[in-house]
């Protein structure tokens, strides 16, 4: 018997992390009676046994809200393909109008869950804006994918480039308009970052306004902005309309950065935690599905429906499939493309990932003081949850809370030294 | 009298609404459609209170408008964000906006305006109280060093130090901060 102890060792150092200790006591029997089986059995498959039993989820039916963009499609897919019932939910994609109202919607409970930019869920649970509640990213959705988009008539005056942008800003005095989605979001932070490396003050030396995604082209079309920063398909859209190319995608500022995360509040995931893990699993076997490049025509196909991101399919399946063009001629097969698992290099919540958030915030004088950068990613990104979730559905799951990656501009964020480096850039607030 | 700002894109609802806040004596100084709300715009209306539709996309570029610019920070009705009275209340406590049903009656919007705009205010006044007792802490800090410097430079004893800073403040019109700030610039100066 002493082999099979050892597995139930191995088992119950997950156990707190379960939601009851008599649960756990019941599967440990079952794992000693089978035990001369069960230690053959690979560890993925046995570790699922607790998620079978009572470890159900406490809701049958989840709530998730999400915004028309082509990074929607994990979430969207988690349901349309039925990979909820295999965890025991049902997942209701409610697709909202604004960012605004996915974050009241969360705060208020009408949404369980949501397909939100990483910037917000940070902002919301510092209270950036106003309403102040406590958050928790479950997972990250996707990365890349997203791009900034010049209008044409930029072109015409030759800023093609972040470089001949500046020029055209310094020498042509008048007000430059660039978007992007939300105050605290992913696209203000990517845009900022994007002009700021190139000596353009988003803050002093450009209006910067919001936009939701879908209105970006509309918006650029009857010249309200020189510039945006949005996720596909909409950028690929501008292209297509003939309104604009693309100066810049967001993975040239950050290869591999994170984007959309699954977020709730802390309450919803302290309340359900077997149905924040189920919701977890579905959207991570959707994940798995759409990174499967044989499958990506079929998931543009379904996600271009009007109930969902309502474009055509086309527009959304090139830069889906890594194909990219710029508007300006140049063709290429980006191998950066929008990857929704990776492996689970994408969905894990990396620490590092939250706080770089932080920074950008304070850096840009949305947040006024240093907040304890590590405490608040940590309180925010559900590791634990997503740890036992990711490995049921055998994803991958890193060794490492931070990870480091270098930015457009040549620094290194590596998430060791958050309020260093949140105030080492030379252009700021 | 609260001044009330509606933007709406569905003109008979925005009409219905101005009507019904006219009758309960509010002053409702403008209706603006979503393409029209910029930064001058809604400084124009220098209203009390926006009130807009949960669902209308344009909330985003409002949430920018207000967060980047404080001076225009408002209190905001959200319309038809709610299916029950337990969640109205539980957005209520959670700040800035207030959130109202479609099935609302007429007669309770100024009750629900007045409670939003107080909770607004009660919000806004906590965090102003928090940034002053944030910077008092940092002023006395200065203080102290300051006083610390001309005690050991100077062999000034605590208050004679204190005197000759609150002295020097009156007589050149500058906060006590500012004086003990210009001493420790000069210290560091000539260290």
């Amino acid at each position: 018997m002493d082999k099979p102890k050892q597995e139930i060792v191995i088992a119950s150092a997950n156990a707190p992390e379960l939601n009851s200790r008599r649960d756990f006591m019941k599967k440990t029997g079952a794992i000693l009676g089978a035990a001369g089986i069960m230690s053959m059995v690979p560890m993925g498959t046995r570790s699922a046994a607790w998620a079978a039993g009572s470890d159900a989820p406490e809701l049958k039916e989840v709530n998730v809200g999400f915004i028309p963009l082509t990074d929607c499609a994990s979430v969207v897919l988690a349901s349309v393909m039925k990979f909820d019932e295999k965890y025991g939910i049902k997942i209701n994609v409610s697709k909202e109008a604004s960012w605004a109202a996915v974050r009241d919607k969360m705060v208020n409970g009408e949404l369980h869950a949501a397909h939100v930019l990483y910037g917000l869920v940070y902002g919301v649970h510092l209270g950036i804006g106003g309403q102040k509640k406590d958050m928790s990213v479950l997972m990250t959705l996707n990365n890349n994918g997203q791009a900034i988009t010049l209008s044409n008539q930029l072109k015409d005056k030759g800023a093609t480039t972040g470089a001949t942008l500046k020029k055209l800003v310094d020498s042509e005095k008048r007000d430059y308009t660039f978007a992007q989605t939300f105050p605290t979001g992913t696209h203000a932070m990517w845009l900022y970052y994007w002009l700021a490396s190139y000596d353009i003050n988003p803050l002093s030396d450009v209006k910067t306004i919001t936009v939701p995604p879908p209105q970006m082209v509309a918006n650029m079309r009857i010249g309200n902005m020189d510039g945006f920063c949005v996720g596909e398909p909409w950028n690929n859209r501008a292209i297509y309309d003939k309104i604009g190319f693309t100066a810049a995608t967001t993975q040239d500022i950050w290869k591999d950065h994170p984007e959309k995360v699954l977020g709730c509040t802390a309450e919803f995931a302290q309340k359900y935690p077997n149905t924040a893990r189920a919701l977890i699993m579905a959207v991570l076997e959707a994940s798995k599905y759409i990174d499967d490049m044989a499958n990506r025509r079929k998931v543009a196909e379904i996600i271009a429906d009007k109930s969902y991101v309502n474009c055509p399919v086309d527009v959304i399946d090139q830069r889906l499939a890594g194909k990219y063009e710029d508007g300006l001629g140049k063709k290429w097969n980006d191998p950066n493309y929008m990857k929704f698992c990776n492996d689970g290099a994408v969905n894990f919540p990396y620490l590092s990932d939250g706080m770089w958030f932080l920074t950008q915030h304070k850096r840009w004088g949305l947040l006024k003081e240093d907040p304890d950068y590590l405490a608040v990613a940590k309180q925010i990104n559900r590791i634990d949850l997503y740890k036992q979730a990711a490995s049921q559905v055998k994803v991958a799951v890193p060794k490492d809370v931070m990870r480091t990656s270098k930015l457009i501009d040549g620094t290194v964020w590596d998430g060791k030294d958050p309020k260093k480096y949140a105030a080492s850039f030379k252009v700021r607030a | 009298m609260k001044r009330i700002l509606i933007i709406d894109d569905v003109r008979d609802r925005a009409a219905w609404l101005k009507a019904s806040l006219e009758l309960a004596e509010f002053d409702v100084v403008g209706i603006l459609a979503w393409e029209q709300v910029d930064e001058r715009s809604i400084q124009a209306a220098s209203a009390d209170v926006i009130i807009v539709d949960a669902n209308a996309p344009g909330r985003d570029t409002l949430e920018q408008i207000s967060l980047m610019s404080t001076t225009l920070e408002k209190p905001v009705v959200v319309l038809g964000a709610q299916k029950d009275q337990q969640s109205i209340q539980e957005a209520m406590r959670a700040g800035v906006s207030a959130y109202v049903s479609h099935a609302v009656q007429s007669e309770d919007l100024s009750g629900i305006i007045n409670v939003a705009a107080a909770r607004f205010l009660e919000h806004k006044r906590l965090r102003d109280e928090l940034k002053e007792a944030k910077s008092q802490l940092v002023e006395r800090k200065l203080v102290d060093r300051a006083k610390g410097i001309l005690m050991a430079d100077h062999g000034y004893s605590e208050p004679e130090a204190y005197k000759r800073m609150r002295n020097m403040a009156m007589s050149k019109g500058k906060r006590l901060s500012e004086i003990a700030e210009a001493i420790i610039f000069a210290k560091e100066l000539s260290a």
